[in-house]
């Protein structure tokens, strides 16, 4: 490794680029003189309230289903698994969004049904309808924990004459726990940066905040609160390293014998979360749609969000595969790829304001589009990053090896050995960042060109000009787009799981 | 009823005229559109939104109308656009031709740093005179107004005086996250001084109750939910306009903040002929008569009536609405007493 890899340069600009939101905090933060008071003590103490209580939740709603999934004999077990992960793909304003106009006195249920509804609001508000979206997280790992677990051990428990409750709180979960605490960290990742949820349901949290001070009194203050969120994001990131998820030596599936009452439960529990999380939205926005029409929508706007994020899909791809690349050849490209994952902790409203920013100092840059694309490729390289990888660790390093002894150059080996084989995660890569892209809300906000309108900020200034009804196709347009997204999910992770075994 | 409303309307306009010895008479008669010719060209519109939609409309309208202008618009909330327009012009990256906001404040903010250029006087001619500024053109005005509930609330025994609230025993609902109310905070605070403003919050807030806007203070008046409130006049006359026998009333006070008339307007930002060609649309009898009638504005033309339905006689304060510039000083009062 004497001469530098051709990557490195491209990897070393990408991670440059992936670092400079955060530089550009820091020095905004280190010339602010400002005194946010106590204040500031308030919003940290709802945020980490809202991400506890979140993460708890969650937590508690994830693992029942996660053990119903696994252990309990149900007919048509993948659809069900398919249904209960759907609501990770909804983005949180959609939800939010269906929760507030649905509930409290004046809502949809209370106008259909005559039943009147608590207010969605504040912080047990924004706990419910946030755990709602993303105990998937801890369903999820949960379930990978499960999976792993060896049933033998279950069995001599039960020989032993332990009963199912005994065995499920003495042997399987806290054999599962890490399994459990890593869902559990990313929900209170999400829990922390996510800014629609919050910021709707009236809850004063650092992502509302961020917004909040952004439009009335300016960049700085946005910028000194966006330090302090992620100083707490950095903290979730380094108990998430810490968190590491055994694996047994699975010996055979482990079996859990259900009684009817805990599986009648559960299965309650899952039809409940369901309808709340998914069926109540797309309801809400069919009787829209079926009441207020498609007036006022353009197709445009459709359109702008589709151009977008077919940029940022593309410019992802360019940035992706140079760090990828790098990251297979030497600590320093490993460190650049490293440095990318960055982008994944910055909370959207986050980078917007560090964008905002940095354009207001690079005049050709300014409100262009360019600098929106920027902002999602910042956002969205990780999730490209993270599945190129993945489907490079198929490659097994004595192939490569293999190459070059037989007189490949690393390039070569690179186009003819390591490309083909990791084109399938390229592809998944691209359009899940085409996806995610088409949704994003908080940077788009703060960052598009002017009359630059797309499918969320269309959806949000219906929200705030008061006219709900309005936001009917763009809210189904964008349920439309996310369900697209999660079978891609489904279908990478199926297709890993496969290459796996 | 109607010739009755229309009778006090015009008491009421007349009551504005006069109040500071200007006389109504260089007034000029809003042009009709047709008069005005079609626009061209690119222009870059902020605007400053609020009731979001029926701006919209009026653009689209006007888009339809001139179909080689081509129009950019920027939509953000009013405050956060001055920002942008004071960051942008630190940097010398100005980008807007006009701003168009649903708030004095956010006009005032912006003429105060430096960026507006002068209404040309054929616009300010078209305009009531107790509204005319030099550095921003009022589109519409809106009243504070006490909306209250007949059932609750005896009008003969409501103060007159907006500081006499404060030591009443009424249950009243507000709403301090609104821009609206926090404007009458700000022109309390010019009127009455902060020592007294701050006595005022702490002395409502024990028998207050918060809402989200004021379209909801409205609602919790005709429910019954609270006594009486604070709030623009629209919200009463639109939840009217949708039912008609709703129990609220709206009364008003006499020469202080709670009879505020605060106005919508537009700012010029560029040298552009076709900004102020574009301004001038807003000021035809067409747009002024459409804010009106969708949103109950108040005209601020002297030939479009204002909505049906206010209470007279309207004894606005006098104060200039450009100093109503201070949110953050407003908006540390708010959060200093527990109100926010």
């Amino acid at each position: 490794m004497n001469r530098l890899p051709l990557s490195y340069p491209a990897a070393l600009l990408v991670a440059a680029a992936a670092l400079s939101p955060i530089v550009v905090l820091l020095l905004l933060g280190f010339e602010a003189d400002i005194d946010l008071g106590s204040r500031a003590t308030e919003i940290a103490l709802n945020t980490i309230l809202l991400t506890l209580l979140t993460a708890t939740l969650a937590t508690l709603i994830g693992v029942p289903l996660a053990l119903l999934t696994t252990h309990a004999h149900l007919p048509g077990r993948r659809l069900l698994l398919v249904l209960l992960a759907a609501p990770l793909a909804v983005p949180s304003y959609l939800g939010a969004f269906a929760f507030f106009a649905a509930f409290g006195s004046g809502g949809a249920i209370e106008v259909l049904t005559g039943i009147p509804t608590p207010r969605v609001h504040g912080l047990w508000g924004t706990t419910v309808v946030m755990a709602l979206y993303t105990y998937p997280f801890v369903m999820l790992s949960t379930r990978a924990a499960l999976h792993s677990l060896d049933g033998s051990v279950v069995d001599a428990a039960r020989t032993l004459g332990l009963t199912p409750y005994r065995v499920l709180f003495r042997i399987v979960l806290p054999r599962a726990r890490n399994g459990i605490a890593a869902g559990a960290l990313l929900v209170a990742l999400y829990a922390l940066s996510d800014f629609a949820t919050p910021t709707i349901l009236g809850l004063d949290t650092f992502t509302r905040i961020i917004y909040v001070e952004y439009n009335a009194f300016g960049l700085d203050r946005a910028a000194l609160l966006s330090l302090q969120l992620l100083t707490l994001v950095a903290v979730v990131l380094l108990l998430e390293t810490r968190v590491r998820v055994p694996r047994e030596r699975s010996g055979r599936p482990s079996r859990l014998p259900c009684g009817g009452f805990a599986r009648a439960g559960t299965a309650l529990l899952a039809g409940l979360v369901f309808c709340a999380a998914i069926m109540l939205p797309i309801a809400l926005f069919t009787l829209w749609l079926v009441r207020t029409g498609a007036a006022h929508f353009e197709f445009g706007y459709a359109l702008n969000s589709a151009y977008a994020a077919l940029l940022a899909a593309g410019a992802v791809l360019l940035a992706a595969l140079p760090v990828a690349y790098a990251a297979t050849s030497g600590w320093l490209g490993r460190l650049c790829e490293r440095i990318t994952y960055l982008g994944f902790g910055v909370p959207g409203i986050v980078m917007g304001t560090a964008l905002v920013y940095l354009g207001l100092r690079i005049p050709f840059l300014y409100q262009t589009l360019a600098l929106l694309v920027l902002a999602y490729v910042l956002r969205f390289l990780p999730l490209a990053v993270g599945n190129i990888r993945a489907s490079t660790e198929r490659l097994e390093s004595n192939m490569l090896g293999a190459a070059r002894s037989l007189g490949a150059t690393p390039g070569e080996a690179f186009r003819r050995i390591s490309l083909p084989l990791i084109t399938p995660g390229i592809i998944a890569a691209t359009a899940l960042v085409f996806l995610e892209a088409m949704r994003e809300l908080p940077a788009t906000l703060l960052l598009r060109p002017t009359g630059f309108e797309t499918l969320a900020t269309y959806l949000w200034r219906v929200y705030s000009a008061g006219y709900i009804g309005r936001g009917a196709v763009p809210a189904l347009a964008l349920v439309i787009v996310s369900g697209i997204a999660l079978l891609l999910m489904l279908t990478g992770e199926a297709s890993r799981n496969r290459a796996m075994s | 009823m109607k010739r009755r409303s229309l009778l006090q309307a015009a008491a009421a306009l007349g009551l504005l005229g006069p109040l500071r010895g200007l006389a109504a008479a260089d007034t000029q008669p809003a042009p009709a559109v047709d008069t005005l010719p079609p626009l061209a060209g690119d222009l870059t519109l902020y605007l400053g939104r609020g009731e979001g939609g029926l701006y919209g409309d009026i653009i689209d309208a006007i888009r339809k109308r001139c179909p080689d202008l081509n129009l950019s618009v920027r939509r953000a909330p009013a405050a956060a656009l001055v920002n942008t327009l004071e960051a942008e012009h630190r940097h010398g990256l100005e980008r807007a031709d006009l701003f168009w906001s649903i708030d004095a404040t956010s006009l005032g903010a912006v003429a105060a740093a430096g960026l507006a250029k002068p209404v040309p006087n054929d616009i300010l001619q078209l305009i009531k005179p107790a509204f005319r500024y030099q550095a921003w053109a009022a589109i519409s005005g809106r009243l504070r107004t006490i909306p209250y509930n007949p059932d609750r609330v005896e009008p003969a025994q409501l103060p007159t005086d907006i500081m006499a609230f404060a030591n009443s025993d009424y249950r009243i609902g507000w709403a301090p996250s609104y821009g609206a109310f926090r404007s009458f905070i700000t022109a309390m605070r010019l009127l009455e001084g902060e020592q007294r403003t701050r006595a005022w919050l702490l002395g409502v807030k024990p028998h207050a109750r918060s809402y989200g806007g004021e379209l909801g203070v409205v609602m919790a008046v005709e429910r019954g939910e609270v006594d009486l409130g604070f709030a623009n006049h629209y919200y009463t006359l639109r939840l009217k306009q949708g039912m008609p026998d709703a129990n609220v009333q709206l009364a008003l006070t006499e020469h202080d903040a709670g009879s505020l008339i605060n106005a919508s307007g537009a700012v010029l930002l560029s040298d552009k002929p076709l900004a102020a060609q574009f301004l001038r649309y807003l000021f035809t009898r067409e747009v002024q008569s459409y804010l009106m009638r969708e949103a109950f504005e108040i005209p601020m033309v002297a030939n479009v009536e204002p909505p049906a339905g206010l209470p007279t006689p309207i004894q606005p304060p006098e104060i200039d609405l450009t100093q109503l510039t201070d949110l953050q000083g407003t908006l540390r009062l708010l959060r200093e007493t527990g109100v926010l």
